[in-house]
């Protein structure tokens, strides 16, 4: 039995074992929180990181465990990641693949609606989007999957574009391959490795445009925690209490790297060119 | 339309747009092909060869290419005519077509039993297991050794000549009645060619296919084809038998093509021969014959009226040709 690739590629499984262990974090705080991460406790107010009192990470401001909070935040930025990026994903793509493939008319109309939401920069559009919808933990998933749409689109629409003047494409149709199984068997898989590159940096920024959502205070609304809106109430304390900060910004960072590293291995195991020969 | 004529192209023009205007790349062509013959079409870069055969299977991409005008007969219908859904059930199950690149005809990300499965799915209704087996047959048909193992590799972990194999074996599953094969072996060396040549005549023997043979390579011709159409700017300037033609070609751009094949004898005593000049701009055409500024043989009349298509009969059978040498001799073929 062979050991499966992505065991024997050191980068996506170090990539993959982080995620995983978000993951397991995620899961754990659902039946079981060190402390109540929304209790506040005015006796233990500002505490720095002890074994003795139990609060490995400190507390913060309110006298709430640090750990428990980001515990408790891991769901929603997984959440709020994972599925903005698969929003963004799917109708990015999809819009990108046809547009790319049709030409014409079609392909005019669907990149000059992508361009306009280009237009704005990411967070801008994605706070305007908030504006609108309200602030609610589904409506930062629509906002950061409308701010995705035209990334995948562009990038789909591109790779499609320099893919079907091949002759392999050509080929196809001489066999009698209509356009929807073209498209699906024979131009998506060949843009895996750039979509795979944009989903994994997708995963990460919708961390951080959530981060920076939050911390506007128009994502996850206190007292629930998310990693964004701890920084942001961190910012007022951290000069003397820099644990309620570093913390949830470990954690950002460290999802974000796993993201990546797991993105980059990906698009080496999934591209047959890259492996090696057997 | 003989009982035993199975493609029959009639007026075929396809044109392309153009910065500098509309070109006809293929401009009334017409050829029959026999059933169980080789028909081969050779002519030099851009004589149109490539978009004849594209256009009988309407591969062409719109826009640019657009084919405006003739009829392609295939068992009584026109292809020309017929809806795109009709058109996939025709290409790869009673019409196939091998390129020119093996290279970048494979699709570099799926393996190999997969795409030529894949015809096999597409035609036959076969289930995925089914057509895998019979995609292991067919290597092993068209002698890929080992061929379990290698119907699990990528194209890139296979040879040119052996991707040329599997391009014969994807185009050759389905039993097509007519085989487009586009400059099988330009791509591929010297003695790989020969076996990819013999490969396709044993087939096509076999299976009692009918093959269209585009190359610009006259020892292909010569060594595989029954019938020749020599192509020049768009048009068919001379039909014949290979026999015929060899032996006693009409058309001066025939005749200029065969001399300038090298031969072993002259080798460092006689220079190459070379047709003079280059084609024609087919963006911007003058009218009569095309040929006539790189002809030897050039009249008045080539350069205000287009040659019609003679029918010449001869002794191995009927030859066309367009060209004004031959005036009026027998009566007219097609414009």
């Amino acid at each position: 039995m062979k050991t499966p690739r992505i065991v024997r590629n050191k980068i996506a499984l170090a990539g993959l074992i982080v995620i995983l262990l978000y993951v397991l974090m995620s899961i754990v705080s659902l039946f079981w929180l060190p402390f109540n991460p929304v209790a506040m406790n005015s006796a233990e107010v500002l505490q720095g990181p002890s074994l003795a009192s139990g609060h490995l990470f400190g507390t913060d401001e309110f006298g709430r465990d640090v750990l428990s909070r980001i515990m408790k935040g891991t769901s929603v930025s997984f959440i709020i990641s994972v599925s903005a990026t698969a929003l963004g994903a799917v109708i990015g793509i999809f819009m990108g693949v046809w547009a790319g493939y049709l030409g014409g008319k079609t392909d005019n109309a669907i990149m000059r609606f992508a361009d306009i939401l280009f237009a704005f920069p990411s967070l801008l559009l994605a706070i305007f989007i908030m504006a609108i919808l309200g602030e609610h933990t589904y409506n930062v998933v629509l906002a950061i999957g409308i701010v995705y749409i035209p990334q995948f689109a562009r990038i789909s629409r591109g790779s499609i574009i320099a893919l079907k003047g091949n002759e392999f494409i050509r080929a196809a149709k001489s066999n009698g391959a209509g356009r929807t199984y073209i498209l699906r068997h024979h131009l998506l898989p060949n843009i895996t490795a750039p979509l795979i590159v944009q989903i994994s940096l997708s995963l990460s920024t919708a961390i951080l445009l959530e981060s920076a959502l939050s911390f506007l205070g128009l994502g996850v609304q206190p007292p629930d925690p998310s990693w964004g809106n701890m920084l942001s109430s961190a910012r007022k304390v951290m000069m003397f209490a820099p644990w309620t900060a570093i913390y949830p910004g470990l954690a950002i960072v460290l999802l974000v790297l796993g993201f990546n590293l797991l993105g980059d291995g990906l698009r080496d195991i999934l591209d047959p060119r890259l492996r090696n020969v057997r | 339309m003989h009982e035993t004529t199975i493609l029959q192209v009639e007026g075929l023009v396809t044109e392309f747009k153009s910065e500098r205007g509309i070109v006809n790349a293929v401009n009334k062509v017409s050829f029959d092909l026999e059933r169980g013959q080789t028909l081969g079409i050779v002519g030099e870069s851009g004589s149109g060869k490539s978009v004849t055969n594209l256009s009988i299977l309407r591969l062409i991409e719109y826009p640019p290419g657009r084919i405006t005008g003739g009829k392609v007969l295939f068992h009584d219908q026109d292809l020309l005519s017929v809806s795109e859904n009709e058109m996939l059930s025709i290409r790869g199950k009673h019409i196939s077509m091998i390129f020119q690149d093996p290279l970048t005809s494979l699709n570099p990300v799926i393996k190999v039993w997969k795409q030529i499965a894949e015809t096999l799915m597409l035609h036959q209704g076969m289930k995925k297991q089914e057509a895998k087996k019979q995609a292991i047959e067919l290597l092993r048909i068209i002698g890929i050794p080992d061929p379990e193992m290698r119907a699990e590799c990528y194209p890139h972990q296979f040879s040119g000549g052996m991707r040329q194999r599997v391009m014969i074996a994807m185009a050759l599953s389905c039993n097509p009645d007519i085989l487009i094969a586009d400059e099988p072996t330009t791509a591929l060396d010297v003695t790989i060619q020969a076996q990819i040549l013999d490969l396709i005549r044993e087939k096509k023997e076999q299976y009692q296919t009918s093959v269209i043979m585009i190359t610009h390579d006259l020892g292909v011709i010569a060594e595989m084809c029954d019938q020749v159409c020599v192509m020049y700017a768009g048009r068919i300037v001379e039909r014949a038998g290979v026999e015929a033609l060899f032996g006693s070609p009409k058309h001066p751009y025939t005749r200029g093509l065969l001399e300038s094949i090298p031969r072993m004898g002259n080798v460092g005593t006689q220079r190459l021969h070379s047709i003079k000049g280059s084609p024609p701009d087919l963006a911007n055409l003058p009218p009569g014959c095309p040929f006539r500024d790189r002809c030897d043989k050039a009249m008045d009349i080539c350069a205000s009226q287009l040659p019609p298509e003679v029918v010449l009969q001869e002794a191995e059978g009927e030859r066309t040709v367009a060209c004004w040498l031959y005036p009026q001799e027998g009566k007219h073929g097609r414009a």
